[in-house]
Formats: structure tokens, C-alpha cells, sequence
């Protein structure tokens, strides 16, 4: 059995078992846990799929992730308007500012591109207490309404969308367009001697990474049922790049994997609450010094190894 | 017949220093002509000038009717004009095939469509073909060299520029890739221009010199009578005395 | 307009502390140390150890405390940092890691709430029409003393060329025998030392809590961006830039204006000039 046909597989395999995991653990709880653990999937590997794969590390994903939660809020709160138009509207939010810093800092070397995304998603942040009036400042935006009315129908269409994207993600992945993206990873010069336009891949890549994470983060708000500046964080960048070097990157599932590994960690550590970021940080530690190529993936490729 | 690199006055400095300056020459269709010069010449970057990795200050280059000045590097490579590194610098952690199958997807040859296929036989013409699969981060250096050239061509280049393309390689390496340039300039109907301070195999290689030194034209001529022209023996071996006395 | 002029210098000369030794490290050892802000924290909460648990005096307090972080510095480059070098990301979250791991070691030991340090100085000044406590004219002028032995240390000493040449070409330097590794580890040490000096320094007038860290980090940070990642000069003028635009924007407008101009002017330098004002890659 080929490598693809073993990888699909053992896809269906995993979005069976999440579909499962609802009827299982029945509690609402444990679908709210899972249904903000699949956000966090859609994030990791929107983020995987740009920055995994091209090595150019973007540290202000966040800001993808607040403009589509805040598209969200504007349009339920604000405007009154039916919560689906949430879900079509935050992408293309999340689009137009990943176009507008794009274009400036994609051509930017090294850590500076890192730095100029972790500075917007700072700058949004500021400016969403700043300008508390439209935004609800350090409190945010509350009394959005739910999509769906049941916890668990909601739980399964963030599953569809998140196992929709991913499967786009991937696919593109594989395509030429992923060998270029790795390509770039290897040497921007080279790439441009073999006639590769660099900064399209990028920016295109840099928008289809948006776009997911803004879908994400309106699913997010919708389930919260309020939206505030702590969306725009550093600290969410970094949560959401640890969940992606857990996975492994690179491999689009493997963040996925460890978006759900470190938010079912993180809520079964709830009771020892000062203990809970020791482990966090202890998992970090363990994966830098001992697991470089992270968890998941490698854990996976054992696996298929044994099929093919 | 119209050639098909015309450089006229090409000029750059950095700081105070002139790395290229007052430079003009023309390539005719189908030659081979070798840049000679001592270390810091500014050969490489006239290089770097012509294929957009760095800007000229002035002066002009005009490629197939193209001026060159002000393009990206992508852009001139999608005109007909391919370069290989002197250190070259792979995609590491793909494989050889898939080293040369990025450059497939240049706009100028997307329309040819099959690039793993493509890359295979380009792999194979310069004697790569056994290797498609390995981690390219395994090539031995005298292969990376051909990689080089495989990633080139398959961009269907009018006018390929080697960057010292036998540099590092040992004794028995150099005579085979000298004949895989002269195949590839026939078979592809090539126009070359390299650099190169091997001077043996470069003497037999090339139809014309030109001699550089501190970023500017000395000498232009055929290997025989470039080789005993006294600037160039001036800036290789020191003044004419110097290499009376070892004559 | 005078109350502006002298706060701005206080502040400007905290900034350039915490700057400073931050492009330090970066323009030597090639680390963005996050670990920084804990530093700075660190020297803080061991003052206030120090003083209210073992009754040590104040300034012997305050030298011990130091020292003790400097050490920590060299320790966590040396046994955390060094084996991660090959990648930058790597380095980036390990002293993530440790940024993390103190503020909760912090928060576990001495609980949330804000901790009292005692001023060294118990005085207020009345300075060309202004009022001023003592402690915060002694931090403006401690500042300028540590920086400007900074200075002379790095030109004058063979240490300090040692680092200065590492700086520059850290393979070249070997070949010279200067162990640059060994350099890694005293840069990491003095610039966690020089945080602590900050730490201690506002101790007395700032919020000692187990967060402390974070926003400093964030100062540091944008201030070397601005002036040029490893340029010490540029750190000292964008330590004045930010320092005196702050306090202009949190007298004259508000002070969640003030907040964001740190960060918008990293977002500003990177997308104009990225090298900063006065950066290049390596050398100050």
C-alpha cells in the first residue's frame, strides 16, 4: 500500500474517532473542551501550512485570529446580522490584513518578518482597548449568538470545517505549490534562480493561512459567545506555534494533533491550575531537547511504516 | 547577426568601492566566453548585476531585446537567462529529483507540464540519474555542481552563466563536466559565458576571453592571445618581470 | 513640561539598561533572550527577599542580588541555550521556557499580590520646580554609572575586546583563540546582571509582581528593534526615543496611547527600515 492511500486512511480513521468522541462522553462539557481544541487545530494548521513549510516563522498569527473573531462580534453584535454570515465574512477580514502586512514584511529576512507580525497582532491589541467604543475595550464584545443552538451540533460543524480545511491544506500541500512552499524553506536565492516568483508563493500562502485561522477564530467567538483583546495576543502566537512543534513541522496533521494532545493536557491539569503551565512548559522543554522533529508526525510515520 | 547580450557601461560600487565599473561587452548566439580575473575582479558581481540579484547603478543590459536593468531575479530567469551558484546552495531536505523539479514550475516552462518526468531526464543528460532519489543534502560536491546545471536547463535558458563551475572539484572531475558543458552547448543550442580560474581546461572550453580586474575590462581575445596580453599577466602573476623571470 | 523632562530621563535611562543588555546579547551570542523580563523580575523579588526575609541591608541586598541573577544568566545560557543553538526557534522557546517557569516559580513562592521594597533613598527632591523622590534620581543616575562602565569595559579591558570581537565574527574570533563560547555565557551573565540593576532600581517605585517581567521584555525589545538588533548605540537613542514618548504621550493624551507606541514602532522601523536606525547585522 503506497504512502497516500495509508495516510488517507488513517485521516478517516482519526476524523471518525473525533466524530465519535461526543457519543461516548456524552457531558457538554467535553464537547466544549473538544469543540475549542478543534479551533485551535484549524489555527495550527493554517499555520503549519505557511510558516511550516516555507520556515519563514510568522509570530502574529493571532492577528488572523482576532480580525475574523472580531468580524464576528461586529457583525452579530453590532450590526445584528444572522451568525452564518460570520463564517463567510472573517476569512475575508482575516484575508485583506494578512494582505495588508504582507505585502511589507514578507519580504523582510530572518527573525524580522517574525517580529513585524508579532508587532501588528500587538498593535491590534492596543487598539482594540484604545478604541473601546466601537470594540468594548479590555472586556470585549459580548452576547454573540450561537450558530447552532446544540452544543453538539456545533461540535460537528466545527469538525466538518476543520477536516474540510485540513484536507484542502493537505492537498495543496502535496501539490507542486508545497514543493514549491519547501523549496523557499530551503533557499530563497536558489528558488529565484529557478524562476520562482518567492513572494507570490508567500503571500498567497500567507492569505490561505489567514483565511483558515480567521475562519477559526469566528467559529471560536460563536462558541464563546464573546470575543476580546486577549484574542490578538502574543501569548495565543506562541500557544499555537508549541501545539505545532509538538505535531511536527510541516505536516499539517500533525499540529492538528497537537492542538487537541495540549488543550485536552492543559483541561485535564485544570484541578492542579498553578501546576498546569509547569507541564506545559515541561512538555516544551522535552520536545526541544529530546523530540526536535516533534511528536505526532514522527509518531504517524512509524505507524504508516508498518503498512507499506 | 544581433547579439544576444548586450552590456554597455555597467557600473556598481559599494561604499566607495567600485566592484564594477565602465563595463561593456556583447555575447553572439551559440558562443562560449569565458570571464577571467584574480579574486575580487568583480566577476561574480557582474554576476549578480546581470541576473537581478543586486542593481545596477547605471549602465545598460539588454538580453534578447530585454533590458535586464530593474527585473527581479525570477523575471530574467523567465526570460531565457539561467545562472548556477558558485556555492550552491541545494533545497535541503528534499530529494535530487525534486531539487530540479521546483525549477519545472518557472513560468517560462509550466506550460510543459509532467515536471517530475522533466526533471528525470534532465537528471539523466547530465548523468544524474542515478542519484534522483537520494536527499540531495547527500551529494557529493562535484554532483552538486551538476544538480546546478540540471536546475538551470530545466528553465530552458538561451544563455546559461556558469559561476566557476569546476571550482573545488578534483583532477578527475573536471575533464567530464568540461565535457558535459561542451554536449549541453550543442544538444541545447546554448549561448555560455563562466567564470573560471581553472585555466587549462577554460583555455580549451571557451571561444573568447574577457579579462577582468578591479571591476573593470582589461582584455578581450581568444584564449592564445589573452594569455600572453601583459595586463593579464600583470594582474595574475605580478609585473611583466616577475614572469619573465619564471618564463 | 520640566516634569517631562525629568521623568522621561528616568524612564529613558531604565529603558536603556534593560535595551542595552538585550542587543548585547543578540549582537554577540545571537540569542533573542525572552528570558530578560524574568531577569529583571528577578532582581526585584530578590531585593524584597532579601531585605524583608533575611533583614540584610538594603544595598547589600541589592549587590547580592545581583550577582546571584548575573550567575543565573551565565547557567541558563550554558545548560539550556548552548545545546539548542543550531536553531534559532529553538532558543527562542527554550528561554521562553524559562521566562514561564520563573514567573510561576515566582508566583508559587510569593504569592500574587504586590511586594513592598523599601527605597533605598527615602527622600523627595525638588529639582528645577519638580518634584522627585530620591530613589527614582538615584535609578536615572545609577543607570547612566552602570552604562557607562558597561562602556568602558567593552573598549578597554581585553575581556571587553573579546566580546567585541565575537560580536563581529564569532569564527574568526576562535581562530584568534578567544572561546566564544565561554563569551556566550559572560555576555548572557552581564546582561542578566545589568536587568537586575534595573530590577533593584525600580523596585521601590514600580509593582512588584510575578508578571513583572513581561512588559520590560516588550520595551526592550522594541527599542532594539528601533535601533538596530546588536547596535548598542542605537539601543541607548531608542532607549531616549521611547522613554520620552511615552511619557509625552501619558501626560499629553492618555496612558493606553502610550502603551502602543512601543509596539508600533517596531512595526513602523521593520517596515521602513529594518535594520533599525543604527543596525547592521553584527557589530555595535
Amino acid at each position: 500500500m503506497n504512502i497516500l492511500k495509508v495516510d488517507w486512511i488513517g485521516a478517516l480513521f482519526a476524523l471518525a474517532a473525533l466524530a465519535a468522541i461526543p457519543l461516548v462522553f456524552g457531558s457538554s462539557y467535553i464537547i466544549g473542551v473538544m469543540t475549542v481544541a478543534l479551533c485551535y487545530g484549524m489555527w495550527a494548521a493554517s499555520w503549519d501550512f505557511m510558516s511550516g513549510l516555507t520556515g519563514r516563522e510568522n509570530f502574529g498569527h493571532s492577528l488572523f485570529i482576532g480580525a475574523g473573531a472580531y468580524t464576528a462580534g461586529f457583525l452579530n453584535v453590532n450590526f445584528g446580522a444572522n451568525p452564518w454570515w460570520s463564517l463567510l465574512a472573517a476569512p475575508v477580514v482575516a484575508v485583506l490584513f494578512s494582505l495588508l502586512m504582507g505585502f511589507p514584511t514578507l519580504r523582510l529576512r530572518g527573525p524580522y518578518f517574525a517580529l513585524a507580525m508579532l508587532s501588528a497582532s500587538a498593535v491590534m491589541q492596543n487598539l482594540t482597548i484604545i478604541f473601546s467604543g466601537y470594540t468594548g475595550g479590555q472586556d470585549g464584545l459580548n452576547g454573540l449568538f450561537p450558530i447552532l443552538d446544540s452544543t453538539l451540533a456545533y461540535y460537528y460543524l466545527t469538525l466538518g470545517l476543520l477536516a474540510a480545511s485540513a484536507v484542502v491544506l493537505k492537498l495543496v500541500a502535496n501539490s507542486s505549490w508545497g514543493l514549491v512552499l519547501r523549496a523557499i524553506r530551503g533557499d530563497e536565492a536558489t528558488c529565484q534562480a529557478a524562476g520562482i516568483n518567492v513572494n507570490f508563493y508567500k503571500i498567497v500562502s500567507l492569505v490561505i493561512s489567514a483565511a483558515i485561522a480567521g475562519l477559526g477564530g469566528a467559529l471560536y467567538a460563536h462558541y464563546q459567545l464573546q470575543v476580546g483583546p486577549d484574542l490578538f495576543t502574543v501569548v495565543l502566537s506562541i500557544n499555537i506555534i508549541i501545539m505545532v512543534y509538538v505535531g511536527g513541522m510541516g505536516s499539517i496533521y500533525g499540529p492538528i494533533g497537537g492542538a487537541l494532545l495540549l488543550n485536552v493536557l492543559t483541561e485535564t491539569l485544570r484541578g492542579l491550575s498553578e501546576y498546569r503551565l509547569w507541564v506545559y512548559t515541561l512538555v516544551l522543554v522535552i520536545i526541544l531537547f529530546f523530540l526536535p522533529q516533534g511528536a505526532i508526525a514522527p509518531l504517524w510515520r512509524r505507524i504508516r511504516f508498518m503498512f507499506t | 547577426m544581433t547579439a544576444l547580450l548586450q552590456v554597455k557601461g555597467l557600473n556598481k560600487h559599494f561604499g566607495g568601492l567600485y566592484a564594477v565599473r565602465d563595463v561593456s561587452f556583447d555575447l553572439q548566439p551559440g558562443s562560449i566566453t569565458g570571464i577571467l580575473g584574480p579574486n575580487g575582479a568583480g566577476k561574480t558581481t557582474m554576476f549578480n548585476l546581470l541576473t537581478g540579484f543586486i542593481r545596477a547603478d547605471s549602465g545598460s543590459a539588454l538580453f534578447d531585446g530585454h533590458s535586464l536593468v530593474g527585473l527581479a531575479p525570477h523575471q530574467i530567469v523567465n526570460l531565457g537567462l539561467a545562472r548556477t551558484f558558485q556555492l550552491a546552495r541545494p533545497f535541503s531536505g528534499m530529494s535530487v529529483v525534486e531539487n530540479v523539479e521546483v525549477a519545472c514550475h518557472a513560468q517560462r516552462v509550466r506550460h510543459f507540464g509532467m515536471p517530475r518526468k522533466r526533471a528525470h531526464a534532465l537528471l539523466e543528460q547530465v548523468g544524474l540519474g542515478g542519484q534522483a532519489e537520494f536527499e540531495v543534502d547527500v551529494l557529493p560536491y562535484g554532483d552538486l555542481r551538476r544538480l546546478e546545471i540540471a536546475r538551470a536547463l530545466a528553465t530552458k535558458p538561451k544563455l546559461l552563466l556558469l559561476d566557476e563551475p569546476f571550482a573545488g572539484l578534483g583532477a578527475g572531475e573536471v575533464g567530464p563536466l568540461a565535457d558535459l558543458i561542451r554536449t549541453l552547448h550543442k544538444s541545447e543550442g546554448l549561448t555560455i559565458l563562466l567564470i573560471e580560474h581553472k585555466l587549462r581546461e577554460f583555455m580549451q572550453l571557451v571561444h573568447e576571453i574577457i579579462a577582468m580586474d578591479f571591476g573593470e575590462i582589461v582584455a578581450v581575445g581568444t584564449p592564445t592571445k589573452i594569455v600572453r596580453h601583459p595586463r593579464v599577466i600583470e594582474a595574475y602573476l605580478g609585473t611583466q618581470d616577475l614572469a619573465l623571470d619564471m618564463a | 513640561m520640566l516634569q517631562i523632562l525629568i521623568y522621561g530621563a528616568v524612564i529613558s535611562a531604565i529603558y536603556a539598561l534593560l535595551a542595552v543588555g538585550f542587543t548585547l546579547v543578540f549582537g554577540v551570542a545571537r540569542i533573542l533572550n525572552l528570558a530578560h523580563g524574568s531577569f529583571y523580575a528577578l532582581g526585584a523579588y530578590g531585593v524584597y527577599a532579601l531585605t524583608a526575609n533575611l533583614h540584610l541591608p538594603l544595598w547589600l541586598a541589592a549587590i547580592i542580588s545581583v550577582l546571584v541573577v548575573g550567575v543565573f544568566g551565565v547557567l541558563v545560557e550554558r545548560i539550556l541555550v548552548r545545546p539548542l543553538r543550531r536553531s534559532m526557534l529553538a532558543v527562542l522557546l527554550i528561554t521562553l521556557a524559562v521566562a514561564l517557569m520563573i514567573e510561576q516559580i515566582l508566583l508559587l513562592i510569593f504569592g500574587s499580590e504586590a511586594r513592598n521594597v523599601p527605597s533605598l533613598v527615602d527622600t523627595t527632591h525638588h529639582l528645577v520646580g519638580v518634584d522627585i523622590s530620591g530613589q527614582r534620581l538615584l535609578a536615572l543616575a545609577s543607570s547612566i554609572i552602570v552604562l557607562a562602565g558597561l562602556w568602558f569595559f567593552l573598549q578597554f579591558t581585553r575581556l571587553g575586546s573579546a566580546i567585541l570581537a565575537v560580536s563581529q565574527d564569532a569564527e574568526a574570533a576562535q581562530y584568534m583563540g578567544i572561546p566564544s563560547d565561554r563569551m556566550y555565557s559572560i555576555v548572557m551573565g552581564v546582561s542578566a546582571g545589568m536587568a537586575a540593576v534595573a530590577g533593584v532600581l525600580v523596585a521601590p517605585f514600580q509593582t512588584v509582581i510575578p508578571g513583572m517581567g513581561l512588559l520590560p521584555l516588550v520595551k526592550a525589545f522594541a527599542i532594539v528593534v528601533v535601533g538596530g538588533l546588536g547596535s548598542i548605540a542605537g539601543s541607548i537613542v531608542g532607549a531616549l526615543l521611547l522613554g520620552y514618548s511615552e511619557t509625552i504621550i501619558a501626560f499629553k493624551v492618555s496612558i493606553e496611547w502610550s502603551q502602543i507606541v512601543s509596539v508600533a514602532a517596531v512595526l513602523v522601523t521593520l517596515v521602513l527600515r529594518p535594520a533599525g536606525f543604527f543596525g547592521k547585522r553584527a557589530a555595535f
